[in-house]
């Protein structure tokens, strides 16, 4: 995911602060990491450098906190090609997962990971757990509940994957000991 | 304080084995899921467990009654008191109105038509289709059908809700809403669940896991996840 | 649960189940107006010595043959109660759905099969009212004395009240009770109704015993009265009976137990000799429910069995008449116009032909209801390319392959029956002739049973269109 786009997307409502452009990013991508100050700075940079945003005027006691900033004609149109662009449908299995799984079983059997993974299993069943009362809290707003079924899906694919390894990684274990 | 206890149950079916000697505490107040494959035996335990079936050895206790040893006849009545199932789908009577399924356990233990009606048109709206209440199970779709059927095993007011792939005919924004509704009133009522689920995204709406394998729980640790104590007491 | 309550969902059914009452209903009907014959015939009053002078017809005005009379009224009640239980397996797997969706919600077992009773006694109550009104209203209109003011039926006579009263509670008692025994093998649970598997090994011939033990029975009847006439004495009544009835009915019954290896044998013989897939799916449904052959075709067989018997004595009468005609023209007088005998067997044949066409009704609602309860394969079938002549060739091998060996077997069994009755060489009048069976009618009740099989079946098929709609399919 890329933070030049999602500031983009957020400054498509109107100009804002670099400040309220922190906020807005954390407040509506609430399972993200959220962004640093500095992160947001250094992007807007790079964007007001591409031509794709452009301040909009000064506060009262200026300096850069008080900036704000506005999309342009071609921070708009990049907007537009990115959110048209169709994401490679790259396995989400996070690679380290699946690094550590292969790493495990070559260096100290299927033993260890199996460990490996149910200990991970474990982790994930229970981030599944906390999202899913994030769900059902009737105080979470709907941004919460949309960000919550993100990682909840995505925790299930990563979940069925362990799920389906351990499983294998038993028989491998059966064969190896009989 | 634990309220159901399975100890080393056996069940098979003909020669097929479906549990060989399960041994499951459910505390009184949590959901439990029981999980597993298909064919892993979860639904044999929960009709174990719900004193449907008679294991064929083990223990199985509710409370200081020992299930195993009681009568068809006296299951059915406890299960009709104490009890609530809920599965997968087909458990409305056709022919019967949504208010008169619901109704139904209230009916068959004697209470009059008028008070029964009224008590089921209340579970009616509180899984939110009290406007279906002169609907037959046909002419809903399956998620109001299981709103309906979650109503009537809720309408007794059981210390114990058995729960069987409750959405699992269900697409995922239905059965979502559905177990959200169903977890909110459960957790009013302070009634035990035992919610049977292949699918952990179902399961994570419970407190704790267990999961089985070959009709036996899954030694692996798999199922021994910990409590994660985030429920409302 | 409230008596409310139980009504209400004892009638909760849905079109089917409406049909299975109102069938329900009719038999009970048909059941009380054939009982309340027999018990007008039986009220006639005993006047003079042997002829009431009443009734145009003899079976009825004679005191001898009263109690015949009123027993083939009784006996028409066999048929008739295989409709009703028919019946009672109409919409059967609805409403073992719906009994356990009682039982998930709380029902006990009692409960769920008291609902099932319920709603049997119910019509059944219904069907003696109907029929109760049905006589009532009847016997005015019937009661048309002729010139010389002989009633052809008894309608200037009633059954006593107590008898009428006893009726109108027994019958639905009986049905009620007939449904909790039906109801017996199957236990419905709250996961669904599991039928107590019958019996996990194939059929066996023993009820082949069975008709050799009733044929022996019945054939003792002869030569025991032979022994006591000899000795100047009557043979004790219950002996008789226990002979004669016990034996006829054991032999009837053996007869359509056998069925039940017929149909088995007949599966693999078929299976064996055809591998098209009409003749597969029948053979299969063959080997796997032998039993239901003889369920569908028991009322059937029962008659085919009294008719063959009754072929035989017609024959045997036929030949009497004969030889009093041979004696009367040697000893130059003139011959009775008619046997009073053959014109008695006009009666029963007209009994039989009653009975055939109420079994067949049954065999209607048995085909019509195996083609509802299998409707779902039926329609995946056809949803994956099966044409219905297929099916429909099927359903007709399944019911002709094992009916025409069993009427067969039925037509025998008759005629053994009465075997020792007519003897081998019949005497009259010092005149005497080989007895010889009357192939043609015999043959004739073969062929009236094997054609309301096909004729039924045949009607049957016409729900296949229906039940194959791939509608069906639809889940929930």
């Amino acid at each position: 995911m890329s933070t030049a786009h999602v500031l983009l997307g957020l400054l498509a409502g109107g100009p804002l602060h670099g400040y309220e452009l922190k906020r807005s990013h954390d407040q509506r991508l609430p399972l993200a990491k959220p962004v640093a100050f500095g992160q947001v700075y250094a992007t807007l940079g790079r964007l007001q450098r591409d031509g794709l945003v452009t301040t909009a005027g000064q506060g009262q006691d200026g300096g850069p906190e008080r900036t704000s900033f506005a999309i342009t004609d071609a921070g708009r149109a990049r907007l537009d090609g990115w959110l048209a662009e169709i994401e490679p449908p790259a396995p989400h299995v996070t690679s380290t997962l699946f690094a550590k799984v292969a790493v495990a079983v070559l260096v100290d059997g299927a033993e260890r990971a199996r460990d490996y993974l149910i200990a991970q299993r474990t982790a994930h069943m229970d981030r599944l757990r906390e999202l899913t009362s994030v769900k059902t809290d009737p105080a979470s707003t709907l941004g919460d509940v949309i960000a919550a079924d993100f990682a909840i899906l995505h925790l299930d694919a990563d979940l069925r994957w362990v799920t389906n390894t351990l499983e294998r990684v038993a028989d491998l274990h059966r064969e190896v000991h009989p | 304080m634990t309220i159901l206890r399975a100890r080393g149950v056996v069940k098979s079916y003909g020669p097929t084995p479906a549990l060989r000697g399960v041994t499951v505490d459910v505390a009184e107040g949590e959901i439990l899921a029981v999980t597993g494959p298909s064919g892993c035996g979860k639904s044999t335990l929960l009709h174990c467990l719900a004193g449907i079936l008679r294991p064929d050895a083990g223990e199985v206790s509710y409370g200081e009654h020992r299930l195993d040893t009681w009568s068809e006849r006296m299951r059915a009545r406890l299960r009709r008191t104490e009890f609530g199932v809920l599965f997968q789908f087909g458990q409305l009577v056709a022919e019967l109105t949504a208010a008169e399924n619901v109704a139904l356990p209230l009916l068959l233990a004697g209470t009059g038509r008028r008070e029964a009606r009224t008590a089921a048109v209340g579970w009616l709206d509180r899984l939110g289709v009290a406007e279906l209440a002169d609907t037959r199970p046909g002419e809903m779709s399956g998620g109001q059908q299981q709103r309906c059927a979650a109503a009537r095993a809720l309408v007794t007011e059981p210390r114990v809700l058995f729960a069987d792939e409750p959405t699992g005919a269900l697409d995922s924004r239905t059965s979502e809403q559905l177990l959200g509704e169903l977890v909110r009133v459960v957790r009013d009522q302070r009634t035990t669940v035992l919610l049977v689920t292949h699918d952990v995204q179902v399961a994570a709406y419970a407190d704790r896991e267990v999961a089985l394998r070959d009709g036996a729980v899954d030694a692996s640790g798999l199922g021994l996840t910990a409590v994660s104590g985030k429920h409302v007491r | 649960m409230k008596p409310t309550t139980l009504l209400r969902l004892a009638l909760a059914g849905s079109r089917t189940d409406g049909i299975r009452v109102a069938l329900t209903a009719f038999s009970a009907l048909l059941a009380t107006l054939a009982i309340l014959a027999a018990l007008t015939v039986i009220a006639i009053p005993e006047i003079g010595n042997r002829v009431n002078d009443h009734y145009v017809n003899p079976l009825l005005d004679e005191h001898g043959l009263r109690g015949g009379t009123a027993f083939t009224l009784v006996l028409l009640c066999i048929p008739i109660l295989a409709l009703a239980g028919q019946c009672a397996r109409l919409g059967a797997p609805a409403r073992d759905r719906r009994l356990a969706g009682f039982r998930l919600a709380g029902a006990t077992p009692g409960q769920a099969t008291l609902v099932a009773v319920a709603e049997t006694g119910v019509a059944a109550l219904l069907g003696v009212a109907a029929g109760l009104g049905a006589y009532f209203a009847a016997r005015p209109l019937l009661d048309r004395p002729d010139a010389r003011g002989l009633r052809p039926l008894p309608t200037d006579v009633l059954p006593e009240p107590w008898q009428i009263a006893a009726v109108a509670v027994a019958l639905p008692l009986l049905a009620a009770l007939t449904a909790a025994i039906m109801l017996r093998r199957v236990v419905v649970g709250p996961l669904g109704v599991v039928r107590r598997a019958r019996r996990d090994r194939a059929p066996r011939p023993w009820p082949g015993a069975l008709i050799v033990l009733g044929l022996a029975g019945f054939a003792g009847v002869v030569p025991l009265a032979r022994s006591y006439e000899a000795r100047a004495q009557e043979p004790p009544f219950w002996l008789v009976t226990l002979l004669g009835a016990g034996g006829a009915i054991a032999a009837t019954i053996g007869v359509i137990l056998g069925t039940g290896w017929i149909s088995y044998r007949m599966g693999g013989l078929l299976n064996r000799l055809s591998h098209r897939p009409a003749a597969l799916l029948a053979a299969r449904r063959l080997t796997t429910d032998p039993w239901q052959g003889a369920r569908t075709f028991a009322a059937l067989l029962a008659c085919v069995i009294v008719g063959a018997g009754a072929a035989e004595m017609r024959g045997y009468f036929r030949i009497l008449r004969d030889l009093e005609a041979r004696a009367a023209a040697r000893g130059g007088y003139e011959p009775q116009r008619n046997s009073f005998y053959l014109s008695s067997m006009n009666l029963v044949d007209v009994a039989i032909v009653v009975a055939v066409v109420i079994a067949a009704a049954g065999l209607i609602v048995a085909v019509g209801e195996g083609i509802a309860s299998r409707r779902r394969t039926y329609a995946a079938l056809v949803a994956s390319g099966v044409s219905r002549g297929v099916l429909a060739r099927s359903i007709l091998l399944q019911a002709l392959v094992p009916i025409v060996p069993s009427v067969v077997l039925a037509l025998f069994v008759g005629m053994r029956l009465v075997g020792p009755l007519t003897g081998d060489e019949v005497f009259n009048y010092g005149e005497s002739a080989p007895f010889v069976h009357p192939w043609d009618t015999i043959g004739a009740y073969g062929a009236l049973a094997v054609g309301a099989v096909l004729v039924t079946v045949t009607i049957g098929l016409l729900f296949l269109r229906g039940s194959t709609a791939v509608e069906e399919l639809r889940t929930g």
